[in-house]
């Protein structure tokens, strides 16, 4: 297990790590149009650091994740290395807790994300029918995109909105008491707005 | 807000906010659950139309938290009168202006019902006249993002005086004496945990609280958070000052914005007040509070894990001990508690620990908040003292299961917990009593189940999540619910094995004792308990391949015709008359059910039960629709005929609906079958139990006549004395479907005398029109099908007045829930909770003598015990008493046959083929005892294929499907509400035996079959 060690600032002398020490890149990960470069992450990265030192004297590794993610949509590989020079938390750990949590991706996803719930009272009420009508209208898996990028499919355990089971959500937005009629014209009606 | 110095300045704050209110109209809307279904656009609408009107000075919008009762969202209340709104809409915005804020009047279409009437009163709404809000106190009153509004309401007040003038000895001894336990679940005494971190060596010490809120089916944390934040920090506050910790965490699911957003506005705002950070109110207090987002794992909701994801890590639990309280955060002393249990300590403080003690049970005190979800009416959230029971919780503030179902089990403790069957809806629920029935309080999310909830489903269910959920640091949590995981799907897939069920416990028990954290100590709960309660489900999934609550796609084709137990293929027959293909409808019905004017008509109708249109609206009128294409399509139709000789001989005794059955499906499968009935008429109880105004003989004649078409030769006056006699005439086979005609007694003094007869000899006179007058006072004992027949029977016949006694309430009545209410329309007397203990008269009867029954704690089957209540005597006078108490087989021709095996009273069969040995078959009531048309339908039609296959037959029954299009009916077209049906005045129906219900139009039928939703064709 990790030793945790208490320090001054969110990212230990993250402005003193030298930038040039690249890891080797995978040759697998050829950057898209849509991958943030590494100067990108960088500066970003730096601004985080201005930002984060007042409130917390901690280390908040999956903070700083979290808020990568958000700016980037996802993760992308360059982002967890540079994460690591700048924590000084060796790659395997960053990447270790990376694939822990349900909520880190590392691929980019699609514009709009429909979160479908699988809490008790959404199963019990049938949300099995719900996430299966998705699937094949958009012809996607959960964890999957939509080729044409507009949505990607996950599965949540609970959105904590029993009482609209069963519901999902896409990006902020809730739809609940869903039937399989409902949910083909919600998807239908972000194709049209979308197209 | 300027920084406070003092204690003595937050109390002069809040002199001066709470005094401020004033007369103003306070509209508080539900801005954070009630959001998800638009209730911004509600405040918006509300603002901008006070505004327009310029009401600002009289009136305003307050963005509050959750009410509570979530499924009236958009909720609002409006005070200062205390008027409660729900399901409001943008819409509605003028009129509860107009109305209620300038009118001073309510909008009545907008309250809620409290029994018969509506109740504009938040306090009389049911929902909320059973709870006891002492944590929920705020929250839907103040607005959670204003720090100035949750001080008028006294927030902080507590912790300002027990840090300025109690020790923090003193604040944790106060804790320890109220008896408060965990609110996470396990239920550790709080005031000890604390006591062990503040006694432990080590600086700083940190305490934390865990609103990782993960269990599906929980939103308590959520909706405290968010609604009254200020709650939260003043209990860590007090907590921190206590125990002597310098620094707080909130840990808070990612999934949960608004609990974010108003969590870290209420740190900012307390912070520049001066109730965080350095030097607390001037009493050199330091303490300070910060904010970590979890990133998605259930396993983080255990306390070690927990910690691991704040330093950064995996969030993975380790042993224990050394336990948080002595190493925990960066290795230093740590107390971790829950929201729920943080929000309790400014009450405890407040109120004093003595008062809070006398709140809930003995060994679990105070109050416990509940997440009401799944199939109950009222969900939401729920706040009674420890020890209420689920009878409360569920029925009186849950308002019930919807759609008529009837409840199966309450889930408690999610997927740590476990399924509380209905034999324990009436005991008292704390940590200890919830234990014992093998579940756990856990968060306290309760997610209702009823008849269409399959308990093997939800096993998996649990087991899925866990097994996903698992941190995979141990083996047995990591594998062992992954083994369980793979047993239970091939059970719900119908490729179940005999030896699962203990396969289950045995894995289950290992990894109970096993696994390294709370996770997967208590995964196996779920599959456990649900083992332990609903075994006979798992066996009918493994035995029969049958999923009992018609949930298991591996098991159903569609709910309906799974629930009906002749299997008839509804949606195809539905389409057709969506068509107006009305014959081939009728076709399809024909080819699982020869009984189908019987059964448009009398059909007890379990399929709408499981109609999933039920869950949005009503369900499909299928029984009405059955009825329309039986009486629309003059001509029966030609069943399929057998083309060739027909072999094998089969005896079939009884004509009643399992008898024809049987026969008509032997006919078509190229038997040759005989059907014998004792009476003079075939028919069996459809022509002698149930009266003409439910089922006229008409239609129970169109039906035997297209069952003579296939085939089947009908002898009628002919008992039969023995089996043997059968097979002396040469028959190879024999079905006993002889029904259960002999009546139950009542075994009390005086209940021979005239004028007391049995329902089922009463109602043979009736329907045989052997007896069309009784005159005076008519009582009638017992609550099944058979005394409301006979009840509305008597008054047809001329009685001056009807009576129905029954031992319990209307709720517990086995008598269909339409056939009481008409009863009840046509106006019998309905006298509940008396039980006879004498008939009284002379010779002839005079009156019954009652005692008074008072309802119990559950039996087996959830239902209330009725207990008689001592020296409670009641008289009902009678003329005539009707004894409807109870039907049984006469089985007296089996008694000298080896090859019939009777116990209790009844034909014991093998539960798939029906056989009770060698060449002989039984089925309907005489082995089941009293039960339904269609049931019995279906065990003709289960014999008929078994003794086809014991004749060296297929078994097979003809194809019933490719009749209707395979496209769903448009959207507009299936939004029509379930159409009415017609029916004969009350008045009308005084002294006739004419039909009650009239059939629907062709229009009517075409619309309602729209409604479908063609869950066939998903």
């Amino acid at each position: 297990m990790k030793q945790p060690v208490e320090s001054d600032t969110i990212c230990p002398d993250m402005s003193k790590t030298p930038a040039a020490k690249t890891l080797p890149a995978d040759p697998a990960q050829e950057p898209s149009a849509q991958e943030p470069s590494g100067q990108d992450i960088a500066r970003f990265l730096s601004e985080l650091e201005q930002q984060q030192l007042k409130p917390s004297r901690y280390a908040d590794l999956i903070g700083i994740l979290q808020q990568v993610q958000q700016q980037f949509g996802y993760l992308p590989a360059e982002a967890i290395r540079q994460v690591s020079r700048r924590t000084k938390v060796p790659l395997s750990r960053v990447y270790g807790v990376v694939s822990f949590y349900a909520q880190f991706y590392t691929e980019p996803r699609g514009r709009h994300t429909i979160r479908c719930c699988r809490g008790t009272a959404c199963h019990v009420k049938g949300a099995d029918r719900i996430v299966d009508t998705i699937r094949q209208l958009l012809g996607i898996d959960e964890g999957q995109t939509t080729p044409d990028k507009l949505f990607y499919l996950e599965a949540v355990a609970c959105l904590g909105t029993c009482f609209l089971a069963p519901v999902m959500m896409i990006d902020n937005q809730y739809f609940g008491n869903l039937t399989p009629q409902r949910v083909q014209s919600v998807l239908d009606s972000y194709r049209t707005t979308e197209s | 807000m300027k920084p406070l110095k003092s204690a003595n300045e937050l109390q002069a704050l809040h002199k001066n906010l709470s005094r401020q209110p004033g007369q103003k109209v306070a509209i508080r809307v539900c801005s954070t659950g009630c959001r998800a279904l638009g209730a911004l656009d509600v405040c918006d609408a509300l603002e901008a139309e006070i505004s327009r009107r310029g009401l600002s000075d009289s009136a305003a919008v307050i963005r509050a938290g959750c009410h509570g009762l979530c499924a009236g969202a958009v909720a609002v209340v409006i005070d200062p009168k205390d008027i409660f709104y729900q399901n409001v809409t943008p819409d509605d915005a003028p009129e509860i202006v107009e109305t209620t804020v300038v009118g001073g009047k309510v909008v009545q279409r907008l309250c809620c019902s409290a029994g018969r009437r509506k109740t504009s009163l938040r306090r009389d709404v049911p929902f909320y006249k059973h709870q006891r809000r002492l944590l929920l106190r705020n929250c839907g009153v103040l607005d959670p993002r204003s720090l100035e509004d949750a001080i008028a309401y006294g927030a902080y007040l507590t912790a300002a005086a027990a840090i300025s003038n109690k020790s923090p000895e003193d604040v944790i001894a106060e804790i320890t004496a109220s008896g408060l336990r965990g609110r996470g679940g396990a239920g550790f005494p709080t005031g000890r945990k604390w006591q062990f971190a503040r006694a432990s060596a080590g600086e700083p010490k940190y305490i934390i609280c865990n609103a990782d809120e993960g269990d599906p089916g929980a939103f308590m944390d959520r909706a405290l958070l968010e609604g009254d934040p200020h709650l939260i920090v003043e209990g860590m506050l007090i907590g921190a000052y206590a125990i002597g910790a310098a620094r707080g965490f909130i840990y808070v699911r990612a999934e949960y914005p608004i609990a974010i957003e108003h969590t870290t506005l209420a740190l900012d705002e307390v912070r520049r007040a001066g109730l965080l950070g350095r030097d607390i109110l001037g009493t050199g207090f330091d303490f300070d509070i910060e904010i970590r987002k979890g990133a998605g794992a259930f396993v983080c909701g255990e306390e070690t894990a927990l910690i691991a994801s704040i330093e950064g890590a995996r969030g993975m639990p380790r042993p224990r001990p050394p336990f948080p309280a002595v190493r925990g955060l960066f290795s230093k002393p740590t107390n971790i508690n829950n929201v729920e249990t943080w929000a309790n300590v400014p009450r405890i403080i407040e109120m004093g620990s003595a008062e809070y003690a006398k709140i809930g049970t003995d060994g679990s005190k105070g109050t416990k908040i509940f997440a009401l979800a799944g199939k109950v009416n009222n969900t939401g959230l729920v706040e009674v003292p420890m020890g209420a029971t689920l009878r409360q919780i569920i029925f009186d503030i849950g308002g019930g299961i919807p759609g008529g179902r009837k409840f199966k089990a309450a889930q408690i403790g999610g997927p740590s917990g476990g399924c509380v069957p209905a034999q324990y809806l009436d005991r008292p629920i704390d940590y200890d009593s919830v234990q014992e029935i093998g579940a756990i309080m856990g968060s306290g999310g309760l997610i209702v189940m009823d008849e269409a909830t399959c308990m093997v489903d939800i096993a998996r269910f649990f087991t899925d999540f866990v097994q996903k959920e698992s941190c995979g640091k141990c083996v047995p949590c990591r594998i062992g619910t992954k083994r369980m995981l793979e047993i239970l799907t091939r059970i719900t897939n119908g490729q179940g094995e005999a030896a699962d069920i203990d396969r289950l416990i045995r894995l289950g028990e290992m990894i109970k004792q096993t696994s390294l954290c709370g996770l997967g100590q208590t995964a196996p709960n779920p599959v456990l308990s649900t083992i332990r309660y609903f075994r006979d489900e798992y066996e009918a999934h493994i035995v029969e391949k049958r999923c009992p609550a018609n949930v298991c796609e591996g098991l159903i084709t569609t709910t309906c015709s799974s629930a009906c137990p002749a299997h008839v293929n509804v949606p195809e027959y539905v389409g057709c008359i969506a068509e107006g293909r009305y014959a081939d409808a009728l076709k399809v019905i024909h080819r699982r059910n020869p009984l189908a004017s019987v059964c448009g008509r009398a059909c007890h109708h379990p399929c709408e039960l499981f109609c999933r249109r039920g869950d949005l609206d009503l369900p499909v009128a299928i029984r009405h629709l059955k009825r329309f294409v039986t009486d629309r399509v003059k001509d029966v139709g030609t069943p399929l005929q057998w083309p060739g000789r027909r072999e094998g001989r089969v005896a079939v005794i009884g004509s009643g609906p399992a008898g024809l059955t049987a026969g008509y499906f032997l006919a078509l499968m190229g038997r040759e079958v005989t059907v014998f009935e004792a009476l003079d008429a075939p028919g069996g109880m459809l022509l002698v139990g149930i009266p003409k105004y439910r089922l006229p003989p008409e239609a129970i004649r169109r039906d035997i006549e297209y069952i003579r078409q296939a085939g089947v030769e009908i002898v009628t006056g002919r008992r039969i004395e023995s089996i043997q006699e059968l097979r002396d005439e040469g028959f190879d086979a024999i079905f006993i479907a002889a029904g259960a005609h002999g009546s139950g007694r009542l075994g009390i003094p005086g209940e021979e005398m005239a004028g007391v007869r049995d329902a089922l000899g009463f109602l043979r006179e009736v329907c045989l029109g052997r007896l069309d007058k009784l005159t005076g006072r008519v009582v009638v004992i017992g609550g099944g099908n058979a005394a409301m027949d006979s009840a509305r029977a008597a008054l047809r016949l001329g009685a001056d007045s009807v009576t129905v006694l029954y031992r319990r309430t209307a709720e517990e009545m086995p008598a269909l829930r339409e056939e009481i209410d008409q009863a009840v329309l046509e106006g019998v007397d309905m006298r509940f909770l008396v039980a006879p203990v004498a008939v009284e008269g002379d010779r002839r009867v005079r009156a019954v003598r009652c005692v008074e029954m008072a309802l119990g704690e559950a039996d087996e089957s959830g239902r209330r015990r009725p207990i008689p209540k001592p020296d409670s005597e009641v008289v009902i006078d009678a003329d005539h008493v009707i004894v409807a108490i109870g039907q049984y087989p006469e089985l007296e021709f089996t008694a000298s046959d080896a090859r019939v095996a009777v116990a209790n009273g009844r034909i014991s069969v093998d539960p798939v083929t029906l056989r009770s040995s060698g060449d002989v078959f039984a089925g309907g009531d005489a082995v089941t005892g009293p039960a339904t048309i269609v049931e019995a339908i279906a065990a003709g039609q289960r014999a008929a294929m078994a003794i086809d296959e014991f004749l060296g037959g297929s078994g097979e029954l003809p194809p019933d499907a490719g009749f209707a299009s395979r496209s769903k009916p448009d959207e507009e077209a299936a939004a029509a509400p379930r159409q009415p049906i017609r029916s004969l005045s009350p008045a009308g129906r005084k002294g006739s035996f004419g039909e009650v219900l009239k059939g629907y139009s062709a229009k009517a039928a075409r619309t309602e079959a729209r409604r479908c939703l063609r869950c066939d064709l998903e």
